[in-house]
């Protein structure tokens, strides 16, 4: 037992967060008696006492956990071992629950918890949709909805949607450049650990007096600034949040540019690693900004700051410019890894290369120069600089060429190819780029000043959100999911119950979100628990549909489950794919390679006789092996 | 730890001889691109703030700035600076020493960067607490400590990184070579971005 407390782990991780949290509360309290105040200050936008330990409890349970030992052995000047693999690999399953610094654990961590967070989000959504199902107040108080949407989008945004792109490409990543690991191991354990961190935060504020956080996933000043408790959870729990992603960021960036494998230039890297390089570009260079934000709020409620106080001089409206400069690239950072995601699937299963290879990068590049320029369109109405608008609206038209390239880039690659629909992952890539079309057109119009006027603040644009998250974002990770399963657990999934849950979230999405847009249009307010009784048949469907959405997902859950324990063995490569992670065992090794592999083709040459992406090692040695020349398309006649 | 893992080539056990070295693929050293990555996320950190400070100074457009009565101890805060960026040169130079395989040199380098580095520390805290004005004190107030507190808080993780260096300076674990010195040549990068932020903090805050 004494033992088991010395060593980082579960045990020493619950002291620390004990240690942390009592640090912290004494800390406040003994300031405070001190300066001859009360112990205990209990007004809304105070609560010091809960505050403080709110944030030194995670680090004391970070420091019990095992996350800082190598650091601190390094700080106090003791020798370190790099080269020590011990927090590496994962034999049973309890090393899934230990401070580990392999990329392939961390990312199948990673999946699973953000799965676990979907679910927590989705019961959100469908106890609103619940209480929507009939006009008036049945199930849930105003009060209470307000909180149930805020919760919902933040931990939707915060915990799924974002970290479960950044836990796909941890797994895959270094694998498909080569890479035996990520540059940063031990950052990359923690930026897995800060997010559980982030989830508990953000949920705990429902016990906060109060209740949770109610002013919305953007939370605008100066209604966070004076609201109840729980934002301040909000604030903190963002804080964690966007230190995992910024690190998780950093960490994909380096490891890009320093670790490919020889003969992997620019040219030939994957789709889904042009896509991570992007995303990682918009994380570090935006995240910041949303950090920013919330720490001024945070001063405002704790510290009586006056940065969105109007009488002291304060300015309300720079929280929102401040906010969406981070919030706009964030719903790229939410989607360029998907458009990755698919440009693998869809190439692999139509066997042919992807159609304007080099434009598909430069189309990402340019969404993410792009997307740092259009971030006031969320704020037509807000009565910002009215200069400001058009330019706006100019820039955000233009964000729709990049991504239209992409769009037809799929459809080029499609024509013609030879399209394997037996893979989930092809049919959810397939339905990808029919809804996020839509999802993306209404996004077009929203950008449009004279539409969004009339719009804001509607179900049209609860409509346009989830068209592009819902049946964007995420079919790309259903589509991710499905096609790496294989990959990560060495099993195939059972594709008969990948179709039903295709075709129910297919359906399920169409009948939840279309119907939002005519209700939109017909002017019903969103963020209200309540509606005018003339949208009451809408309701009830679009409820109706979104219980059946959420029920089919656990037909999801059931096959990962029990694909993952009783699957019939999948094989290194079930989808005769050419990128590198194709090429090793599934699940791969412990260090992913014996050798690096050498690159000596693009990625998608399929269809090319003899093209090869990489070869691995121990094969075809001394041997010349030809450089594979990039195909041209042809179209057979 | 047993090794378990389904081995790529036939081999049952590949847990000890360990990785293979990952290719490199850029000149540029690793841990340099990550500090170099973290401190573009720290300049639009401090971005964010600076845009606040935009609205609250031009956007919002209050009667003077800064508030009627208060005056800012100037020539203070330009001592300050002046200490804050003749360390950037002291730690220029531990670098060299080192790079010469100079031990005696890096030592006094570094420990005189954290010397500087702490009377930075120490005068901003004295300012602060004979300024006259609280955070609380409009939005002068708040993006005047927001600013100077954000830059204060990164010269103080900044010091402790100085301290890590030190520790090993004086233990002798560094060595001429680039992957011998990356414990100065990184906290030393951190050092320079502290000290040119405080200058714009400064121009902004206190000069114009």
């Amino acid at each position: 037992m004494a033992a088991a407390i010395r060593q980082p782990g579960w045990y020493r991780g619950a002291i620390g967060l004990v240690l942390g949290a009592a640090f912290g509360f004494c800390l406040v309290v003994g300031l405070r008696l001190l300066s001859g105040l009360d112990a205990f200050q209990t007004e809304q936008t105070g609560y010091p006492q809960v505050i403080v330990p709110l944030i030194t409890a995670p680090f004391g349970f970070l420091f019990g956990f095992g996350a800082f030992d190598y650091w601190f052995r390094w700080a106090a000047g003791k020798p370190t071992i790099p080269e020590d693999h011990s927090g590496h690999g994962a034999t049973k399953w309890q090393d899934y629950f230990k401070f580990n610094t392999d990329h392939k654990v961390i990312g199948t961590q990673y999946v699973v918890t953000t799965l676990f967070f979907f679910l927590i989000g989705g019961l959100l959504a469908l106890l609103m949709r619940a209480e929507l199902a009939q006009p008036g107040t049945q199930i849930v108080a105003a009060n209470t909805f307000n909180g149930l949407f805020s919760t919902h989008a933040v931990v939707m945004i915060f915990l799924f949607i974002i970290p479960v792109f950044a836990g796909l490409a941890n797994y895959v990543l270094p694998l498909m450049i080569g890479a035996p690991d990520m540059a940063f191991p031990r950052l990359n354990a923690l930026s897995f650990w800060l997010l559980p961190i982030a989830g508990i935060i953000f949920l705990g504020s429902f016990l906060a007096p109060g209740g949770s956080f109610d002013a919305g996933w953007t939370g605008y000043a100066p209604l966070s600034t004076g609201a109840p408790l729980g934002q301040t959870f909000f604030n903190i729990g963002v804080q964690f949040a966007g230190a995992s992603s910024i690190a998780t960021a950093l960490n994909f960036l380096v490891t890009i540019i320093t670790m490919r494998a020889p003969g992997m230039n620019l040219w030939r890297m994957p789709l889904l690693v042009w896509a991570n390089l992007s995303t990682s570009l918009l994380v570090v260079g935006a995240t910041p900004f949303v950090a920013g934000a919330q720490f001024m709020v945070f001063f405002d409620r704790i510290l009586g700051m006056n940065f969105f106080n109007f009488l002291e001089g304060g300015d309300v409206i720079s929280y929102q410019h401040i906010f969406w400069f981070y919030s706009h690239p964030a719903v790229y950072i939410m989607m360029l890894p998907g458009f990755g995601i698919i440009s693998e699937i869809i190439s692999t299963h139509a066997r042919k290369p992807v159609f304007g290879y080099r434009l598909m990068a430069l189309a990402l590049i340019g969404i993410v120069v792009l997307s740092y320029s259009v971030w006031a369109h969320h704020m037509f109405v807000a009565g910002m600089f009215s200069w400001l608008r058009v330019p706006i609206m100019i820039t955000t038209m233009l964000i729709a060429v990049p991504t239209g390239i992409k769009v037809f880039s799929w459809l080029g690659t499609l024509f013609y190819g030879k399209i394997h629909t037996y893979s989930t992952a092809m049919l959810f890539a397939l339905a990808f780029i029919i809804t996020f079309t839509v999802g993306g057109i209404s996004g077009v119009m929203l950008g449009m000043i004279p539409i969004d006027i009339h719009v804001s603040d509607t179900y049209f644009v609860v409509a346009h959100i989830h068209f592009v998250l819902f049946g964007g974002s995420v079919f790309t990770i259903f589509a991710g999911i499905y096609h790496w399963f294989p990959k990560m657990t060495g099993r195939m999934y059972d594709e008969r119950l990948g179709r039903i849950h295709f075709w129910g979230t297919l359906v399920g999405t169409w009948m939840t979100f279309i119907p939002m847009h005519w209700i939109g249009m017909d002017g019903m307010p969103r963020r209200v628990a309540d509606y005018a009784s003339q949208y009451g048949d809408w309701n009830l469907l679009i409820s109706v549909s979104a219980f059946v959405l959420g029920a089919v997902q656990l037909v999801f859950l059931y096959n990962m489950i029990v694909s993952w324990r009783f699957g019939p063995k999948a094989g290194p490569n079930p989808w005769r794919a050419n990128s590198i992670e194709w090429q090793v065992s599934s699940p791969p090794p412990v260090f992913n390679f014996d050798e690096i592999p050498r690159v000596v083709g693009g990625p998608y040459e399929y269809g090319t006789p003899g093209a090869r992406h990489a070869i691995m090692g121990g094969e075809g040695e001394g041997a010349e092996v030809p450089e594979t020349k990039p195909s041209t398309v042809t179209v057979p006649s | 730890m047993e090794s378990a893992s389904i081995a790529a080539h036939g081999h049952v056990d590949d847990h000890h001889h360990g990785p293979p070295e990952a290719h490199q693929s850029a000149r540029i050293d690793r841990t340099i691109l990550g500090i170099l990555l973290f401190i573009l996320s720290e300049v639009m950190l401090f971005g964010a703030f600076f845009a606040a400070y935009f609205f609250l100074r031009v956007v919002a457009d209050p009667a003077s700035w800064p508030p009627e009565g208060i005056e800012l101890p100037v020539l203070i805060a330009g001592i300050n600076t002046c200490i804050l960026v003749s360390s950037s040169f002291t730690i220029h130079y531990a670098l060299e020493a080192i790079k010469h395989n100079n031990h005696r040199g890096l030592k006094l380098g570094l420990t005189t960067t954290w010397l500087l580095g702490a009377t930075f520390l120490f005068i901003q805290i004295n300012e602060y607490i004979h300024i006259g004005f609280t955070p609380r004190d409009g939005a002068f107030g708040s993006i005047f400590f927001s600013l100077t507190g954000l830059h204060g808080a990164h010269v103080f993780v900044g010091l402790l990184l100085l301290t890590f260096a030190n520790i090993r300076a004086y233990r002798g674990h560094f060595g001429p070579e680039q992957k011998d010195h990356l414990g100065v040549e990184v906290p030393g990068i951190y050092w320079h971005f502290v000290d040119i932020m405080w200058i714009i903090v400064f121009l902004a805050v206190y000069i114009i």
